[in-house]
């Protein structure tokens, strides 16, 4: 069985405009996607592209505007808080800012402990305690961290703590909120080492929100490319960088810069132009068309859909959304 | 034909705080050409910015600065305001990491661009607004003319950066110090402003300092790269060397930490242990040496003198030694 489904999902929010006008503002616009178990999958695009709305969407943090998001085959997109709360065991998250996401008021264990004592209230005081004290040696943090509080601690450190309380609860999946943008360079090898050693020990699925491709590349199977709310390709992980096909893929690749003086200059020569358009008034057709270098006429009047190919090369299914698909 | 623009000299930065004083930076020391771009590396803490807010006059009132910093002739520690408010926008320039809290919010964008060609250059308003507009153009502004009326607001990300960058560049400045300029940009975006800098440097003949953690965007317009580490500098050399080559083993860690886009996605990423010191809490010796592999007893108890080679590492055991 399919871990999660999420068929046609669209997320808009409703804008204020003027004095009395109302629009509403696409973040995500009819995404469809499964994530098999065990599965680590990145979605990524640049800022604005939907996908930590996406991301919480999956966790009901914000309601689906229409489209279904099937849990172990289950609708969950319409379910009462009541009936959402056990489920949340399965459904973890770990958010961008260590350090805000830890309330500085609770010691470390405390902060680790509380969704134990949230889901699973039959555990005593010492049975908690070991398994907080367990989790927390597990992502690397002594035991002698739980009497202390978050600000005692590191972003790389807080970080740790936003991953052993996610964890603590054995979730079959976990959403990480770009979990490493905030890091220093040398601590988010640090952060992508251990999630790539919790999923291989525990089996956990990965939702990975980012917009550093390099890392998602490391961590992911498969990578969902967003833009504006709209998905552009979908491909097992070596067949998209290796061979990107959707035009904004591409683009997005190439602005990646190497450290390597003997390509990169080049290589910022061949930027795409524009920025990406105003959410509230998205281009007609595709949506990337404006900064797209291969637009043709009909891609202002044609919505392309996700078609399915067979990569040339591995042969693995890959999903793309441009009209002169083929082509490339 | 290398005519140096600015000249460091074993600049020092001191913060005297409620625990004692603690030391940003160290022994700096830069020589910047003409034409020339040095990228300055490192992680937070490691005294890259300090250096350089040092050198524009614009640290808190606990800090105290040492060593010396000229530009051509003029000197730019201890000259007193007045000097250097005759220096700073009009001979050397700063831009800033973000663009939104770097721009006035309540001036508009075209008055905010005339506003140092009117007191540096003595332009009248309008002269001084036709300036802006040719400003916003070269700095590749779309739609410029209506720009100039828009307040920062109304601007996105990388438009802002690009009328600070044409704010900096009003009075064509010798030297442009960019502090962390793309970090709080996307990737595509960032690649539109590294390029626009290093066409700015190659046409004016500028010198840019480009201060960043990311070494992928000093391999794109750097020709020198300086490494900092706990408030020093601990490597420094051309381009070339530093990113393929380098001899001090925190750069060499820093590069093998850093995933690629094109490298082995299958090999474990080598993270470096431990976190970059405090400048509060710096370690003896070697600052590197507690999350050094090749660190012995020498790291720990003397300070590493600079050794000329390929690269200059300051480091007791430096790669390609004997």
């Amino acid at each position: 069985m399919n871990l999660l489904e999420l068929q046609n999902l669209k997320v808009w929010f409703d804008v204020r405009e003027g004095w009395r006008g109302r629009r509403a503002l696409r973040a995500v616009d009819g995404v469809d996607l499964v994530l098999r178990e065990g599965e680590a999958l990145g979605i990524v695009g640049e800022s604005g592209c939907g996908k930590s709305t996406l991301a919480r969407a999956v966790l009901r943090l914000v309601p689906a505007t229409t489209g279904r998001i099937l849990w172990l085959g289950r609708a969950i997109e319409a379910t009462s808080v009541a009936e959402m709360r056990p489920l949340r065991r399965g459904l973890q998250i770990v958010f961008q800012d260590p350090l805000a996401s830890l309330d500085p008021r609770m010691t470390v264990g405390e902060i680790v402990a509380e969704p134990l004592r949230v889901h699973a209230p039959e555990l005593d005081r010492a049975a908690r305690r070991a398994a907080v004290v367990d989790m927390l040696a597990r992502v690397g943090l002594p035991a002698e961290s739980v009497n202390r509080y978050p600000h005692e601690f590191s972003g790389g450190q807080c970080q740790r703590i936003g991953i052993a309380r996610a964890m603590v609860l054995r979730p079959k999946l976990l959403v990480c909120d770009e979990p490493v943008s905030a890091l220093d360079v040398s601590i988010q090898a640090q952060i992508v080492n251990l999630l790539l050693e919790l999923k291989r020990e525990f089996g956990t699925s990965i939702l990975f929100v980012s917009h550093n491709l390099a890392v998602v590349r490391r961590l992911c199977e498969r990578v969902l490319v967003l833009y504006l709310g709209k998905p552009m390709e979908l491909a097992e992980t070596d067949d998209l960088y290796a061979r990107p096909r959707h035009p904004y893929t591409r683009a997005l690749l190439d602005a990646v810069p190497l450290p390597d003086p003997a390509l990169q200059p080049a290589r910022l020569n061949a930027t795409l132009g524009g920025e990406l358009p105003s959410p509230l008034a998205p281009p007609s057709g595709c949506v990337f068309r404006t900064r797209c270098p291969r637009a043709i006429d009909a891609c202002a009047s044609t919505v392309p859909e996700m078609r399915e190919f067979a990569d040339q090369s591995s042969g693995q299914a890959r999903s793309i959304a441009c009209l002169r698909a083929e082509e490339f | 034909m290398n005519r140096t623009l600015l000249s460091i000299r074993e600049l020092s930065v001191r913060y005297s705080t409620p625990d004692g004083i603690v030391p940003a930076v160290n022994d700096f020391s830069l020589d910047l050409q003409a034409g020339e771009c040095v990228g300055i590396v490192g992680e937070s803490g490691a005294g890259k910015s300090q250096s350089f807010l040092a050198v524009m006059g614009l640290l808190p009132g606990n800090a105290t600065v040492g060593g010396t910093a000229t530009l051509g002739s003029e000197s730019l520690l201890g000259c007193g305001i007045d000097a250097l408010n005759r220096l700073r926008g009009a001979r050397i320039a700063m831009i800033f990491q973000d663009p939104m809290t770097s721009l006035t919010p309540h001036m508009r964008v075209g008055e905010q661009i005339a506003e140092s060609l009117v007191l540096h250059k003595g332009l009248s308003q309008t002269d001084a607004m036709a300036r802006a507009l040719d400003l916003l153009q070269q700095v590749q502004v779309t739609d410029a003319r209506r720009r100039l009326h828009q307040y920062p607001h109304e601007l996105s990300g990388g438009m802002r950066q690009r009328v600070m960058i044409a704010v900096a560049l009003a009075c064509d400045p010798e030297v442009l110090i960019a502090d962390e300029p793309t970090t709080a940009l996307d990737v595509t975006v960032q690649a539109q402003i590294l390029s626009l800098l290093a066409e700015l440097k190659r046409e004016r003949r500028m010198g840019l300092v480009l201060v960043t953690h990311d070494l992928g965007v000093v391999a794109g317009v750097a020709d020198r790269v300086l490494v900092m580490y706990g408030g020093r500098v601990v490597e420094s050399g051309a381009v070339g060397e530093m990113l393929v080559s380098p001899r001090h083993p925190y750069t060499r860690a820093l590069l093998r930490s850093m995933p690629r886009i094109d490298d082995d996605r299958t090999a474990p990423l080598t993270a470096i242990p431990g976190q970059p010191p405090s400048p509060a809490k710096l370690p003896s010796g070697c600052a590197f040496h507690p999350r050094c592999a090749g660190a012995d007893a020498a790291c720990r108890d003397q300070l590493p003198a600079m050794l000329e080679g390929r690269t200059r590492a300051a480091c007791h055991h430096p790669e390609g030694a004997s």
